[in-house]
């Protein structure tokens, strides 16, 4: 007699057989990783002097609230999400309404403008690093032609955030273009005309209309784009080293110092793990907001 | 019976295989390109790797443990010897070579060479090229017959070749009016800006670190001569190129070689980029010699490559052959033709190769004058700091005063962390 658990076992095994692979390699490149690293946070764990290993408990972590390279890092990192996506949100919402309309040679504008997406980030980081050389760079020579005196860019501490944040601008703003258009082409027309008829001015239908539709479509891209500018790296790297000084040494980029340069693996994947929480705590709010919305 | 022995006896390691780990230049390009020789000669198969000298570190660190390695030589570089000398079999356990033989580190190397591998009272590996500063000069400024008497009516000495870093900013400044740059410091976020606050500090007479015991180290720069060296610097690089602030490999060598700088320091393997006249409109006008001095001495950095051998290899016996050809005279003869800068005494002091690369000689100088970076275990967090505050000292975000204490409490602070 086959019982109603086993039946349901039974039940279950295709889907299970279906999903099994996916599951096996999220196990294998994504869940063995993160809990070696998450075991590792708790141990002293030199990569060059095995004997220096040993268990440290919640020292890491204690350390790490110690280390104010630590929290100057979280801060530019923090400070680059706070700046960079709002303002790849606020271009890529203004280029995608004005492109949400048919005219001569539209299509392929949008797709043009989808380009720098694809470049690869640490191409776009030694771009933007030859732009920017005072003496020979594409934006520095049209800087100097407008009166602004010749500057070592990447040798000043603002400068240099300013322009690492300016080349994430540059290469991310037409992924939110892309997102939010496809957002804005799903808004029935019949919305907008009956406004019109209404006499609903420009920023009446945005605030009123628009943005509240587009909401869940802004969630999703802003979450996407959070979730990767977490892990911003190489364009980084390329293009300071981190430096002036610490000035553009962001959290990924301390945590590849402490791993790969001091060697530090158990104190580097504690703070693996502080960022891994920053960003599963941001992503779980915004996908509950956006659930919410949706229900609502 | 000849036939029968040379049958018996060639390649000795036949069905051997290595893994090679070293730097991505053009010397080691030479190597691979007569890896085929060495191959058909030993019958070790060399499976040859090579990465940017930022990488190879980290390659290194990740491929070899105490107990496992991926690699059966590796090179590192200088400042890290220290580091990895807990995975490395001590030059004295290599065994000795089948068909070349084991190199003399004090006989056969030049004097000093080996020091860059030396690590508690052991060799660490076998040095494969003479790296130290060398200091490039402008020889058609020098000898410019109007620039000599106007520098000598307006300083009271002849210009000339600068011996130290007084007669270097004199003649900088009076360069600065007929639009030369006397100067061209290296100050990119990178190794190579504690190479020159390492550089200055010691002409100055003063060092960062200071080995008491076996495993205790103190901080020992002395305040008033650091922030004289770091303040020099400065005053120097107010005759460099625009950009000046931010200047590494990848723009230093063009300016000099556009003719824009009078003089700069350089590693001896980017010498031959400066002599190319493809490239360089300077080719042959450039005079090699050791760094001005400080009113202490001249002390040109040193940054020795080594070949070393990880403990965990299982192929000790081919790996050490390997390293014994690349050092042979026979095998380097003809590196020096691809910008070696040989390590053996007998090959960078022979009049031939004298004559035909004139720098070898000022190589000789600055070895024997060489300072190393300081060796401890846990360079790379110290020179961080090093670096860290010697560019914000040099490019004036905070005072030298400042920039010298920051440099002495950080270094300090690591002592503390790893329990030193």
């Amino acid at each position: 007699m086959v019982t109603k658990k086993e039946r349901r076992m039974g039940e279950k095994s295709p889907v299970l057989y279906f999903i099994m692979p996916a599951l096996i390699l999220v196990a294998v490149i994504l869940i063995f990783p993160l809990l070696f690293a998450f075991g590792i946070s708790f141990f002293n764990w030199d990569l060059i002097d095995e004997s220096a290993r040993g268990f440290a408990g919640f020292a890491n972590f204690v350390n790490i609230f110690k280390d104010k390279d630590f929290w100057h890092a979280l801060f530019l990192q923090l400070g680059f999400i706070f700046i960079a996506i709002p303002i790849e949100a606020v271009i890529g919402f203004f280029v995608a309404m004005l492109l949400n309309r048919e005219f001569k040679g539209v299509k392929v504008i949008r797709s043009l403008l989808l380009l720098p997406v694809f470049v690869l980030p640490v191409l776009s980081g030694l771009t933007w690093r030859l732009m920017l050389q005072p003496e020979y760079g594409a934006i520095s020579f049209l800087l100097t032609k407008i009166g602004v005196s010749q500057t070592t860019w990447l040798a000043r501490p603002a400068t240099a955030y300013a322009a690492v944040i300016i080349q994430d601008i540059w290469r991310m703003w037409p992924f939110m273009f892309m997102f939010l258009y496809s957002g804005l082409i799903n808004i029935p027309p019949s919305l907008i005309e009956a406004a019109d008829l209404d006499g609903a001015g420009f920023w009446d239908k945005v605030f009123k209309i628009i943005l509240p539709l587009l909401k869940p479509t802004f969630t999703t891209a802003i979450l996407l784009r959070l979730i990767d500018a977490l892990r911003i790296f190489s364009e980084v790297f390329v293009m300071t080293e981190g430096g002036p000084g610490n000035a553009t040494t962001l959290l990924s980029l301390y945590i590849y110092k402490q791993a790969f340069r001091y060697f530090n693996i158990g104190y580097a994947s504690a703070m693996g793990i502080i960022l891994t929480i920053i960003s599963l705590t941001i992503a779980i709010f915004l996908v509950r907001k956006n659930m919410t919305m949706e229900n609502a | 019976m000849l036939l029968i022995s040379t049958f018996l006896f060639s390649q000795p390691y036949k069905g051997s295989t290595i893994k090679v780990l070293v730097w991505d230049e053009t010397l080691t390009n030479a190597v691979e390109s007569k890896l085929k020789e060495f191959e058909k000669e030993t019958g070790i198969k060399v499976i040859f790797e090579k990465l940017p000298t930022s990488a190879i570190l980290e390659k290194t660190a990740l491929s070899v443990s105490a107990d496992k390695t991926d690699y059966d030589l590796v090179a590192i570089d200088e400042p890290f010897i220290p580091q990895m000398s807990l995975l490395l079999t001590p030059y004295s356990e290599w065994p000795e070579g089948k068909i070349y033989s084991k190199i003399d580190l004090e006989r056969d190397l030049i004097p000093g060479v080996a020091e860059g591998c030396f690590w508690e009272e052991q060799y660490m590996g076998l040095p494969v090229n003479a790296n130290s500063y060398i200091w490039l000069t402008r020889k058609d400024i020098v000898n410019n017959e109007q620039y000599q008497k106007e520098f000598m009516q307006k300083y009271g000495y002849e210009l000339d070749i600068p011996q130290t870093f007084d007669q270097l900013l004199d003649i900088s400044e009076y360069l600065s009016t007929k639009g030369i740059y006397g100067f061209a410091p290296f100050t990119k976020n990178m190794e190579g800006a504690t190479c020159e606050a390492i550089f200055m500090f010691e002409s100055y007479g003063t060092n960062v670190l200071k080995q008491v015991s076996e495993h205790d180290f103190e901080v020992v720069l002395d305040r008033e001569k650091a922030v004289e060296a770091l303040k020099m610097y400065k005053e120097l690089c107010k005759f460099s190129p625009p950009g000046w602030q931010d200047m590494g490999y990848a723009e230093r060598v063009p300016v000099f070689n556009q003719g824009k700088v009078f003089s700069m320091f350089q590693w001896p393997a980017i010498v031959p980029d400066h002599e190319d006249s493809d490239q360089s409109v300077v080719a042959g006008k450039i005079y090699y010699g050791a760094p001005p001095a400080g009113p202490a001495r001249r002390a040109p950095i040193r940054g020795i490559w080594t070949l070393a051998i990880p403990k965990a290899s299982k192929n000790k016996e081919a790996a050490a052959e390997f390293a014994y050809w690349w050092s042979s005279y026979s095998t380097e003869k003809q590196l020096i033709e691809a910008g070696l800068t040989p390590a053996r005494k007998d090959l960078l002091l022979h009049p031939r190769y004298i004559e035909q690369n004139p720098y070898f000689i000022a190589i000789f100088a600055s070895i024997i004058d060489s300072v190393s970076r300081p060796r401890i275990e846990k360079y790379a967090e110290v020179s961080e700091i090093i670096k860290v505050n010697w560019l914000a000292g040099v490019t004036g975000r905070v005072t030298p005063e400042v920039a010298v204490d920051n440099i002495i409490k950080g270094v300090n602070e690591v002592l503390v962390k790893y329990g030193y």
